[in-house]
């Protein structure tokens, strides 16, 4: 089913910076149906530990499902999943998500936010956030309210926040939807860069073709409820955008979106209207 | 006020503006008062109400009184605010509760508590319970409908949040859901004042032995209209020192939120 594009020629060897701390996925025929709509039907996916996997695919097609199933916000309806072959309740605190929006508590301060749900003690607690703030070029800004920063700012926080629990899974819903072209870069050095000194998983959900290949070591294509395209991109990093390469693979991974018309009927309604904290 | 607050506002000219039409009203008061224009029996010159205050105070009575009437509307808002804060907070948080209790309270809601009054004399006669009664119940709902409100509209996608990031039951409503509410709750607080002191004016005209409300219907007996002046001027007073505090609250608590910064 999976539709491999001809690989690229003299591909690079696989880069030896998978460790033992990234999480290894197992995705089993899995199924999530809204009502009537199916949304994803016999997805099958495996990651290996360490991995950077981009999601791609038209608005609608069922990304943020995958991840929020993967991330344990939502149960299949049917198959399996597992986390280094457990079940994924038991690997919850492995994984961290990073929403689309930064989803900062604006009652808390920049440094206090990174802390939460941190289980040290105050100080220590802080003392930890702080090393994640500088790692996103944040800490001087650590006392102050969220609301004062910038988009781009907010996200970084957010990824301070999501990588001061060490995950060994990273999940990444379009976290740089929002934000310029310029900042955008930048935020892909830094994500890559973590990355790289980490050793995490990573599932990066995006819009764009050109930030799956700058990123990724392999592009998936969910379309029709599946995954129709499973691309590895085995270009040496940092990848030059402009290089003929980079623009090749682009130009492939695009067509191979667009050759199908858009999925019918897209709802935008937040998919957590009726959750309640407690019930 | 804070500096930060009072920018625009250096001028003495414009701070004082804004005080020129009361002042100039009290200054004709005062003269149609003096001049005979207006009978003391309906309107008492503000020189003699101050005067009323001045002997009250010196006689000590002024503060029994004062004193009653601030212990009555604390305990009230107290024991109503906190029932109300507690109901609220719980028929947010769960929905057993909401099903269980909210379809009660707003049956509840729904009669005007000071038609009670008539009921509370005869369980409590004029004793402090009916009062207290009184203020609690006026201030139960305002609090009870803000917090639970407050609860049901904390943003769902900071809940969610909340939990991916491993929040158990008890810090989730620590740090996202009782945060999230305050705003709500604190309005909630505000108007329960309102109706705090509103439910003692009433409750203490009706049926009391002290308190501002007595003061001032004792004084109507005996046509001491400067007193009964007195009394409107000290319940605004109270209500304005209680607004006051609601707003520093507000402040201190919500410091994080724009909107009060
Ligand atoms: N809670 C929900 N209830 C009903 N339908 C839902 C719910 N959540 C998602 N859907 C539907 O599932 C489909 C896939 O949604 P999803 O959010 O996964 O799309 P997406 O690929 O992330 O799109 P985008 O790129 O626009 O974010 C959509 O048609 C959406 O309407
Ligand atoms: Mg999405």
């Amino acid at each position: 089913m999976n539709t491999h594009l001809p690989p690229v020629q003299d591909a690079v060897a696989r880069r030896p910076h998978r460790n033992a701390k990234g999480v290894g996925i197992r995705i089993d025929s899995v199924g999530r149906t809204y009502g009537e709509r199916t949304v994803l039907a016999g997805v099958d996916l495996d990651v290996a530990a360490g991995e950077f996997v981009a999601v791609v695919g038209r608005s609608g097609c069922g990304k943020s499902t995958l991840l929020r199933l993967l991330a344990g916000l939502e149960n299949p309806d049917a198959g399996d999943i597992r986390l280094d072959g457990r079940p994924h309740a038991d690997e919850r605190e492995a994984l961290r998500i990073m929403f689309q929006d930064a989803r900062l508590l604006p009652w808390k301060s920049v440094v206090n936010n990174v802390a939460l749900g941190l289980a040290a003690g105050h100080k220590a607690a802080r003392a930890t956030a702080l090393e994640a703030l500088d790692e996103v070029g944040l800490a001087d800004r650590a006392d102050e309210w969220p609301t004062r920063l910038s988009g781009g700012q907010r996200q970084r926080v957010a990824l301070a926040r999501a990588l001061v629990h060490k995950p060994r899974l990273l999940l990444l819903d379009e976290p740089l939807g929002a934000l310029d072209a310029l900042t955008r870069i930048e935020m892909h050095a830094l994500i890559e860069r973590l990355w790289r000194e980490e050793g995490f998983t990573a599932l990066l959900v995006t819009h764009d073709v050109s930030e799956a290949i700058a990123l990724a070591d392999r592009v998936l294509l969910i379309e029709g409820g599946r995954i129709a395209l499973d691309q590895r991109v085995e270009l040496p990093h940092p990848r030059e955008r402009g290089g003929a390469r980079f623009a090749a693979l682009e130009e492939q991974v695009l067509r191979r979106v667009l050759q199908h018309p858009p999925a019918m009927g897209r709802s935008a309604a937040a998919p957590f209207g009726r959750w309640r904290w407690a019930a | 006020m804070t500096k930060k607050n009072s920018t625009p506002l250096h001028r003495p000219y414009d701070q004082i503006l804004p005080w020129l039409v009361p002042l100039l009203l009290l200054a004709l008061w005062q003269t149609g008062a003096s001049s005979g224009w207006i009978s003391t029996r309906i309107a008492p010159a503000p020189a003699a109400v101050l005067e009323a205050g001045w002997s009250l105070a010196a006689s000590g009575e002024l503060f029994r009184h004062l004193w009653a009437s601030t212990q009555r509307a604390g305990a009230g808002f107290l024991i109503g605010g906190g029932i109300g804060l507690a109901l609220g907070l719980l028929n947010g948080s769960f929905r057993v509760f909401e099903r269980l209790l909210d379809t009660s309270v707003q049956m509840i809601r729904n009669v005007p508590h000071l038609a009670l009054i008539p009921l509370v004399i005869l369980w409590f006669g004029i004793d402090e319970e009916g009062k207290l009664f009184l203020v609690a119940l006026g201030v139960f709902f305002p609090v009870y409908l803000n917090s639970f409100h407050g609860i049901r509209s904390v943003d769902p996608a900071l809940v969610e949040m909340g939990r991916a990031y491993g929040l158990g039951n008890r810090s989730l409503f620590r740090h996202v859901i009782l945060p999230g509410a305050l705003p709500s709750i604190l309005v909630g607080v505000r108007f329960a004042l309102g109706w705090m002191w509103l439910t003692l004016i009433v409750a203490e005209t009706i049926a009391a032995s002290d308190g501002i409300g007595y003061m001032a219907m004792n004084a109507r007996e005996f046509l001491q209209t400067d007193v009964v002046v007195l009394a409107i001027v000290l319940y605004a007073v109270l209500g304005k020192v209680a607004d006051a505090a609601a707003r520093w609250l507000e402040r201190r608590l919500l410091r994080w939120n724009t909107a009060y910064a």
